[in-house]
């Protein structure tokens, strides 16, 4: 049975593991950050609720995302290449910018670009994550 | 005719996007993803066909497509370049690449198969880039990406025989992805580009000890992947355990990009070295033709015998460059050529031989050739046969097919620059290759069943059977087409060996700047 203190934990330190990755991944453009650490971060939040959890509701919860998630995230970063070229060139970058408020927030395909790779770390290291943690040993995969 | 360079991104977008969006049927239920997902990888495989074809047209008359990654000039971005050379491959990759996927809907049985098809363009994407990239450390990555893909393919089946051959085949891949890691590692750091046009400037400055510990780590990763005597291990210990398609969408590909990569890495950047070298090559040729022949003679099973025969091909190959490595610039297109096409004919050709192979041991429910499961094929699947005895003549070398062709260029180009002793080797080990066919063909195929047999064989009903058949019979007519009009066909290799050749030409079409711009200026780096 999962211990009380780590559901305590998960209930406490998953959000914040989550919004620390919102964090690093729009910070990535220009200072260390990016979707793939922001990946990383996000799953060890899965991580967390395995551990507190158990795998077995993790699994159900979330497995069947994972492969049309790590697609999505394919994808994704495939499409802000091609839309490069609508500027001359794949890969190159298209930016604009979006009022809001007082915030001026700069998106473009490189933007779009981090996402799906955000995607793709994240759905892929939980897959590992899952895939290790099983539980039933007897049984052969 | 005038194509865009930013063409050259549908070889990777194409199969990329093909894969991701099959990916996202994952969760519909294993029968439709299957059948959406198959459909997606068709059409990305046709649309990757569609554009290689005016990519070929297009270098053959003597261009060379460049386009610069995201507009930046060409040592800050990344350079994915198209000549002649990486036409032709792209070109038969792609031809691969549609009837592996043809074939594998005929062969293929759909319960543990899921993501058979995205993970087969992954690997169509990995070596597509391969083909393509002007930058050293991008080759690494493209390497891994099909790395991945193909661990994932050769595993997908999950038996023990499968993982196990799949853990030498990434642990051996990956050791020689180390040795190309660390020689980009030195590359960068005595050259200070990894761009391969501004390598092919500056390695040749580099001092003498230098370029002999590059050149080495560089061979011993290349030859790895390109299962050289004595590095070729993992291939005969994986290839046969997984899926027909598999291997044969192995077999067509993943050594011919390591012999790709010999014929562009060595020429561009090693010229003097290669020259050096070219005993060496001589006899690294010889004894991979030589311990693959014998490999394919001791052992029993159809498709191990035809992984060993991949090996000893390679030698063939290898010969090619052996006869590139000289100063006279005729003889050396001329071997170069030779080379390529039997780089070619072999994807072509083992393509289809394994996959010709695979569906004999699915028909039969077996691959030994020893006991008498397989005895009278002929009967039990006349057009198999047929297909396979094509195949079969076209890998020894017979007449009117492209081995013929290419076999006979090989030996041309060999005996008029006086060296005799690769030559005999070359035709000695043909003969031997005629023996193990004739074995194969007289094992398998000849004689009358002996058994009842009472194997639910998956390529039984006609649907399936044409799906298996006509795949393979492509790859043969494009063979034969090369043996019988081999005057046209010829001039097509040789323009690609003059491009690979041609080191002025692809600095030039790359140009690289030695000029670092920032805002508001420019300074000269030295």
């Amino acid at each position: 049975m999962p211990e009380l203190y780590l559901r305590l934990l998960d209930r406490v330190l998953t959000p914040i593991l989550l919004v620390l990755a919102a964090y690093l991944f729009l910070r990535g453009h220009n200072e260390p950050g990016g979707g793939f650490i922001a990946g990383l971060a996000a799953a060890s939040a899965i991580q967390l609720q395995i551990l507190s959890l158990g795998d077995e509701p993790v699994r159900r919860r979330y497995a069947r995302f994972l492969h049309p998630m790590a697609g999505l995230g394919l994808f994704i970063a495939l499409l802000s290449a091609i839309l490069g070229i609508l500027r001359g060139g794949y890969f190159s970058s298209l930016w604009g910018k979006v009022q809001l408020g007082e915030v001026e927030l700069e998106l473009g395909t490189p933007l779009l670009f981090d996402l799906g790779v955000f995607l793709i770390v994240f759905s892929v290291i939980v897959s590992f994550l899952l895939a290790l943690s099983r539980q039933d040993e007897g049984k052969t995969p | 005719m005038h194509v865009d360079p930013n063409w050259l991104a549908a070889f990777i977008a194409a199969p990329g996007v093909a894969a991701s969006l099959g990916l996202l049927f994952t969760g519909w239920g294993l029968r439709r993803s299957v059948a959406w997902q198959y459909r997606l990888a068709l059409i990305g495989a046709l649309i990757n066909f569609a554009v290689s074809v005016p990519v070929l047209l297009v270098t053959q008359a003597g261009n060379r497509l460049v386009l610069q990654m995201g507009l930046y000039q060409a040592p800050f971005g990344i350079t994915v370049i198209a000549d002649a050379l990486s036409g032709l491959m792209l070109f038969f990759t792609a031809l691969v690449a549609v009837t592996t996927l043809i074939y594998a809907r005929g062969t293929l049985d759909d319960r543990d198969r899921l993501n058979f098809y995205p993970l087969l363009l992954l690997l169509i994407m990995g070596v597509n880039g391969a083909f393509l990239t002007g930058d050293m450390f991008n080759l690494y990555v493209f390497f891994e990406v099909l790395l991945v893909g193909s661990f994932a393919l050769l595993t997908l089946g999950g038996q023990i025989g499968q993982i196990n051959g799949g853990i030498r085949y990434v642990l051996l891949n990956m050791l020689a992805s180390t040795f190309f890691l660390a020689a980009a590692g030195v590359i960068y750091g005595t050259a200070g580009t990894l761009n391969m046009a501004q390598l092919a400037e500056r390695l040749p400055q580099a001092p003498p000890s230098v370029q002999l510990l590059i050149a080495g780590l560089l061979m011993i990763a290349f030859s790895t992947k390109a299962g050289l005597f004595p590095l070729f291990f993992w291939l005969p210990a994986s290839y046969h355990t997984a899926h027909p398609a598999v291997t044969a969408l192995f077999g067509g590909l993943l050594t011919k990009l390591g012999v790709y990569t010999l014929f562009r890495i060595y020429p561009l950047l090693f010229p003097e070295l290669l020259q050096e070298w070219q005993g060496f090559v001589f006899v690294v040729a010889a004894l991979t033709m030589i311990t693959g022949i014998f490999g394919a003679m001791a052992v029993n099973t159809m498709r191990r015998v035809l992984s060993f025969h991949i090996i000893s091909q390679v030698g063939y190959m290898i010969m090619g460059l052996g006869l590139a490595a000289t100063g006279n610039p005729a003889m050396a297109t001329f071997g170069l050529a030779a080379g390529i096409l039997y780089v070619v004919h072999q994807m072509l050709v083992k393509t289809a031989i394994l996959m010709a192979g695979g569906a004999a041991e699915l028909e039969a429910g077996s691959g030994s050739l020893l006991r008498e499961r397989m005895m009278g094929l002929r009967q039990r699947a006349p057009a198999l046969a047929v297909i396979f005895f094509i195949a079969a003549m076209s890998l020894a070398g017979l007449p009117p097919s492209s081995g013929f062709v290419s076999k006979l260029w090989l030996l041309q180009g060999a005996i008029d620059a006086g060296h005799w002793a690769i030559a005999a080797v070359s035709l000695i080990v043909s003969l031997f290759t005629l023996m193990s066919m004739l074995r194969i063909w007289q094992k398998a195929f000849w004689g009358y069943p002996k058994a009842e047999y009472q194997v639910p064989s998956p390529i039984a009903t006609p649907s399936r059977q044409w799906l298996t058949l006509a795949p393979i019979a492509v790859l043969l007519a494009f063979s034969l087409w090369i043996g019988i009009f081999s005057g046209p066909a010829l001039q097509w290799f040789d323009t690609a060996a003059a491009q690979a050749l041609d080191r002025a030409g692809y600095i030039q079409a790359v140009s690289p700047t030695n000029t670092i711009e920032y805002l508001g200026g420019s300074y000269d780096a030295k």
